[in-house]
């Protein structure tokens, strides 16, 4: 009978010393996810914290910062919120452009930049995604932002159930988007944590009776809700308005009515839950799309990729695709829509008007790109 | 819950960890280190 070899304690040992190495170098890196990304507010902005509108999200990883610019006039009030799904990096940016550059003659503006900053600490290594995306500024200096997940961390927003069941409506969904912030509004105050966080953002758009509200998105080239604004149908008259101006500046932009009958998105639920007109938009970004190739942090930016050129010549897309997405382009597109909303929101709104200024035009971002409208920051961290 | 959850991941890694050294063969001990990895980092909460 042949004798089975000992089993080797050494190199048992040996492995498992590598083991814990390797996990002490990945978990540094996926923990450096966790330092928020810094903002420079323009001169006027108050900075206060989303749980000063619902105190239970204090101390937690919901927790974001709302920035409040009140303007010498009174007027109406305008919310934009970026960052709803971090892996769209547009309506981040594009939020960022009016905190650090808007000064408010009229009105009130409140920016809250990182909505979901629960899928701010995560990527999605498997997808190729980037853990962060940078900007060159003329100062020499250079700005980061994360590149985060659509879904809350896992850490945060654990079990997950097998079936979602939209507590509102009764809608049922895979379970998984449950760590959607934008299929739980208008979220449940003892729900799981994005729930709440949706519940603290309708709460904030209640007691800061926002008139008119934007959740920036983006979408791949091929799905249907792209370069598109989504309308609740008490916001529809103003969308129409907005989207004839847009074509008229050479912006082609879709208007689409909010389904009523899929709920949990912020086009529905704000506008039930809430006195607001609120708008949905999407531009169209080649690095969440199924066809593209290499991802990395170059796709984010530009948008270039083989693929969607081949895919555009079939007749594949939702948008017109001549070789690239720019950042500058996609930014430059939500800003300017927000623009031309806020111009006519008194005539939808008498007396709630709101003044924007300072605000970069749609060539100038596109000639400048996004890096010239970005104020430098101290540095915090090495990345 | 997270208790419960964490206290399973770490039976578990107990487990892979005892097989590791009690297996006599290298490939299987390698392959049991490999999981080691995201116990440990669940473990933890870091992903």
């Amino acid at each position: 009978m042949m004798r089975q070899p000992a089993a080797s304690w050494k190199t048992a040992i040996l492995l498992l010393l590598l083991s814990l190495f390797v996990a002490f170098v990945a978990a540094r890196d996926f923990r450096v996810m966790n330092a928020p990304d810094v903002f420079a507010p323009a001169e006027g902005f108050a900075r206060k914290m989303l749980s000063e509108y619902f105190p239970p999200l204090k101390g937690t990883t919901a927790d974001t910062p709302v920035f409040i610019r009140e303007g010498k006039e009174p007027g109406g009030t305008v919310l934009i919120l970026g960052g709803t799904h971090p892996v769209e990096s547009a309506g981040i940016l594009a939020a960022t452009l009016f905190l650090e550059n808007a000064s408010v003659p009229r009105g009130r503006l409140i920016v809250i930049p990182n909505a979901n900053a629960m899928a701010l600490t995560h990527n999605s290594p498997q997808e190729g995604h980037p853990q962060r995306i940078h900007f060159a500024l003329k100062d020499g200096s250079t700005r980061v932002f994360r590149y985060g997940s659509r879904a809350t961390n896992f850490t945060d927003e654990w079990p997950f159930p097998e079936i979602y069941v939209h507590p509102a409506s009764g809608q049922k969904l895979s379970g998984k988007e449950r760590s959607n912030l934008n299929r739980c509004y208008p979220g449940v105050p003892d729900g799981s944590m994005t729930e709440r966080l949706a519940f603290a953002i309708v709460e904030l758009i209640r007691k800061e009776k926002v008139d008119l509200a934007f959740d920036l998105h983006e979408a791949s080239p091929e799905y249907p809700v792209v370069n598109a604004i989504v309308a609740h149908e008490r916001s529809m008259e103003l969308a129409a308005i907005v989207t004839m101006e847009l074509e008229g500046l050479g912006i082609p932009i879709r208007l689409e009515p909010s389904p009523k009958n899929l709920r949990g998105l912020s086009h529905r639920e704000w506008g039930d839950s809430t006195d607001v007109l609120p708008i949905l938009m999407e531009t169209g970004n080649p690095s969440q799309g199924r066809l593209r190739g290499r991802t990395d942090e170059r796709l984010v930016l530009t948008g270039e990729d083989k693929a969607y050129v081949k895919a555009a010549a079939l007749g594949r897309l939702f948008i017109p695709y001549e070789g690239n997405q720019l950042i500058a382009y996609r930014v430059a597109r939500h800003v300017t829509a927000i623009r031309v909303f806020v111009e006519n929101l008194e005539m939808v709104r008498p007396g709630k008007g709101v003044t924007l200024e300072g605000i970069p035009q749609y060539e100038e971002i596109l000639k400048q790109g996004v890096e010239a409208f970005l104020k430098p920051v101290p540095k915090k961290r090495e990345v | 819950m997270t208790f419960v959850y964490r206290l399973l991941v770490l039976v578990i890694l107990a487990l892979v960890i005892r097989c590791m050294f009690r297996e006599r063969d290298f490939w299987k001990q390698a392959t049991a280190a490999l999981v080691v990895v995201p116990l440990v980092l669940r473990l933890l909460m870091i992903k």
